[in-house]
C-alpha cells in the first residue's frame, strides 16, 4: 500500500530578469510507503527542497501530480505535518502552545491540546520546557520542539526540510539517534531532505539522490535497527553504502 | 571611602530599590539650573519665573480644578483619537501588508495623505466643522492614523514565510494565521508605530487645541499667553513632558517589555 506518490512532477519558474524558464524539478517520479523513511540528498540547487515544498503544499507543481493516497495534493494541509531548517516555532508562543498548536487549530478544547502537547514533550525529554519560550532554549532544543510539534498533529507524512543542519554536530549525532526512536514508535512516513550523505544513510530506509532536479538513483539501506552512531560510524556495510552515495552525490 | 564613592554607592542602591530615582536624577541639574539663573534676576521675573513660582501655580491651578479638568480633556481626547486611529490603522495595515494588489493600490495613496501634516488640515476642517470636538478628532485620528498603517504593513511583512508555512500546514485557516501568526509577529512594528502615532497625535492635539480649544493643555498654555502668565505656558509645558513620561513608562514600555522582548524578536 503506498501512502505517496509523485507522478512525474515538474517544476518551472519564469525568470523575468532572465526572460526564461528555470526548471527546478524535472518529471521526478517517486512512490514512499506507509511508515516509510526516505531521504532525499542531493548538492545545493538540485531541486531537493523544491520537491518538498510541493509535497507540503506551500508551491504548485507545473506539471505532473501528487497523490496522498489516491487523493491529489492541493495546498498545505495538517496531514502533512513539515519540519524546517529555522525551526520556524512561534516566538510567541510558549513551548507547550507550539506543540499544542496543530490540536488547537483542529478546534479540541484547551485541556486536550496541553495533555497532547505534554505528552509529545515527555516523547522528546522536553517536559521541563513546557513554559518556557522560544528563544530561551538552545538550537537543538528548538528543533526538537520543531519535530514534536509536527507529530503532535499526527500527521500521515512527516517532511523535514535539513532539520539539523543549523544545530552541532555532536547535538546532531543525538537528534538523529532519538528521531529513529521516535520514527520507531510512532511509525510516521518520513521524507528527509538533507546535503549530508551520512545522515541520510544513517536515519532512512530507502535514499533518493536527486540532481539537477532529476532523480539520480534510488538505493534501499538494509542497515539493522535501532541505529546508534557509536555502532555504526566504525560498521563497514555503513561505510560502504555511504561511500556509494557520496560518490553518486559527487559525481551529480 | 571617599565622599564621591559614598555618593556613589548610596545612588546605585536607591536606583536598585527605587527604579523611579532613576529618571528623576537626570533632572535635578536641569532643575536647579533653571532655578539659579532665574534667582540671578538676570531675566525679569515675569519672562521667566523659578521653579518654585511653577509649583505654586501648579498648586492654585490643581486646587482650583481648572489643571485636572483640562489634563483629562486632553488626555481622553488623545485616548479617543488613538483608539480610533488603531481601529482603522491596523486592518489597514496587515491588507496593505499581506495583499500585493491593496499594496499597490494604496501605498502612493498613503504617502501622498501623509505628507499633509495634521494641521494643514486645519484650515478646511474648520470650514467644514468649524472650532468642533470633530475638527479635533479628525486631526488626532489622522495623525494616529499613518504611522500604524505604515509601521503595520512592514511588521506583516517582515513575519518570515516559514511562519506562514507552518501554521497552515499543521491546520490553520488563512483567517487564523492572521490572527495567530501575521498580527503577534508584527506586534512590535505595531508598538513602533502606535508610538510614532501617539507621539505626533500629542503634538497635534496640543497644536490644535491652540487654535480651536476651549480646553485642554493647549488651550490653558495660550490662554496664560493672552493673560501673559508666563508661569502657566512653562507648567503646560512641563505638563506635556510629564505625561509622555506616564504613558510611555506605565502604558508602552510595559507592553513592550511582556511581547516583543519577552519572545526575543526585539533586543533589550
Amino acid at each position: 500500500m503506498k501512502s505517496l506518490t509523485l507522478r512525474n512532477v515538474s517544476k518551472t519558474y519564469f525568470d523575468p530578469y532572465a526572460g526564461a524558464h528555470v526548471t527546478a524539478v524535472s518529471d521526478a517520479s517517486l512512490a514512499v510507503g506507509q511508515g516509510e523513511f526516505v531521504s532525499i540528498v542531493g548538492p545545493s540547487g538540485c531541486g531537493k527542497t523544491t520537491i518538498l515544498n510541493m509535497i507540503a503544499g506551500f508551491i504548485p507543481v507545473s506539471s505532473g501530480e501528487i497523490l496522498l493516497n489516491d487523493q491529489p495534493v492541493k495546498g498545505p494541509g495538517p496531514e502533512r505535518g513539515v519540519v524546517f531548517q529555522s525551526f520556524a516555532l512561534f516566538p510567541w508562543k510558549t513551548v507547550l502552545e507550539n506543540v499544542g498548536f496543530g490540536p488547537k487549530m483542529r478546534g479540541l478544547p484547551k485541556a486536550e491540546c496541553d495533555k497532547i502537547a505534554r505528552e509529545y514533550l515527555a516523547l522528546a525529554g522536553l517536559a521541563d520546557a513546557a513554559e518556557r519560550y522560544p528563544n530561551e532554549l538552545s538550537g537543538g532544543m528548538q528543533q526538537r520542539v520543531g519535530v514534536v510539534r509536527a507529530l503532535a498533529n499526527n500527521p500521515e507524512v512527516l517532511l523535514m526540510d535539513e532539520p539539523f543542519a543549523s544545530v552541532d554536530a555532536q547535538t546532531r549525532m543525538t537528534l538523529q539517534e532519538e528521531l529513529t526512536r521516535i520514527w520507531q514508535e510512532r511509525r510516521p512516513t518520513i521524507i528527509f531532505i538533507t546535503h549530508d550523505v551520512s545522515e541520510a544513510v544513517f536515519l532512512a530506509d530507502r535514499v533518493i539522490v536527486l540532481s539537477k532536479g532529476r532523480v539520480l538513483k534510488e538505493l534501499a539501506v538494509p542497515l539493522p535497527r535501532p541505529r546508534v552512531w557509536d555502532r555504526l560510524i566504525e560498521d563497514s556495510a555503513f561505510k560502504a553504502l555511504s561511500g556509494q552515495v557520496l560518490q553518486l552525490v559527487r559525481s551529480a | 571611602m571617599t565622599p564621591l564613592l559614598k555618593a556613589w554607592s548610596l545612588y546605585v542602591r536607591w536606583t536598585a530599590r527605587f527604579p523611579a530615582v532613576r529618571s528623576i536624577v537626570p533632572f535635578i541639574p536641569v532643575v536647579a539650573l533653571w532655578a539659579i539663573v532665574a534667582a540671578s534676576g538676570l531675566f525679569p521675573p515675569v519672562f521667566l519665573p523659578g521653579p518654585a513660582d511653577v509649583v505654586r501655580s501648579f498648586g492654585s491651578l490643581v486646587y482650583k480644578g481648572i489643571l485636572p479638568d483640562y489634563l483629562q480633556d486632553s488626555v481622553v481626547r488623545l485616548a479617543v483619537g488613538a483608539a480610533a486611529g488603531m481601529a482603522l490603522g491596523i486592518p489597514l495595515g496587515v491588507l496593505v501588508g499581506l495583499n500585493a494588489r491593496a499594496r499597490n493600490m494604496l501605498w502612493p495613496i498613503l504617502l501622498f495623505f501623509q505628507a499633509i501634516g495634521d494641521i494643514a488640515w486645519l484650515p478646511i476642517l474648520l470650514i467644514w466643522f468649524g472650532f468642533s470636538l470633530t475638527t479635533m478628532t479628525f486631526v488626532i485620528v489622522y495623525t494616529v492614523l499613518f504611522p500604524v498603517v505604515l509601521n503595520t504593513a512592514l511588521g506583516v511583512r517582515s513575519v518570515p514565510v516559514e511562519l506562514h508555512r507552518a501554521a497552515r500546514s499543521l491546520g490553520a485557516s488563512r483567517a487564523r494565521v492572521v490572527w495567530e501568526v501575521v498580527l503577534p509577529g508584527a506586534l512590535p512594528n505595531i508598538m513602533t508605530g502606535l508610538r510614532n502615532g501617539l507621539g505626533f497625535g500629542w503634538r497635534a492635539l496640543i497644536a490644535t487645541e491652540i487654535i480651536v480649544g476651549t480646553s485642554g493643555i493647549g488651550f490653558l498654555m495660550f490662554d496664560a499667553r493672552r493673560a501673559g502668565s508666563v508661569v502657566e505656558i512653562l507648567l503646560g509645558m512641563i505638563v506635556l513632558g510629564l505625561l509622555w513620561y506616564v504613558v510611555d513608562g506605565w502604558i508602552l514600555a510595559p507592553i513592550e517589555r511582556a511581547t516583543g522582548q519577552r519572545w526575543g524578536l526585539v533586543t533589550q
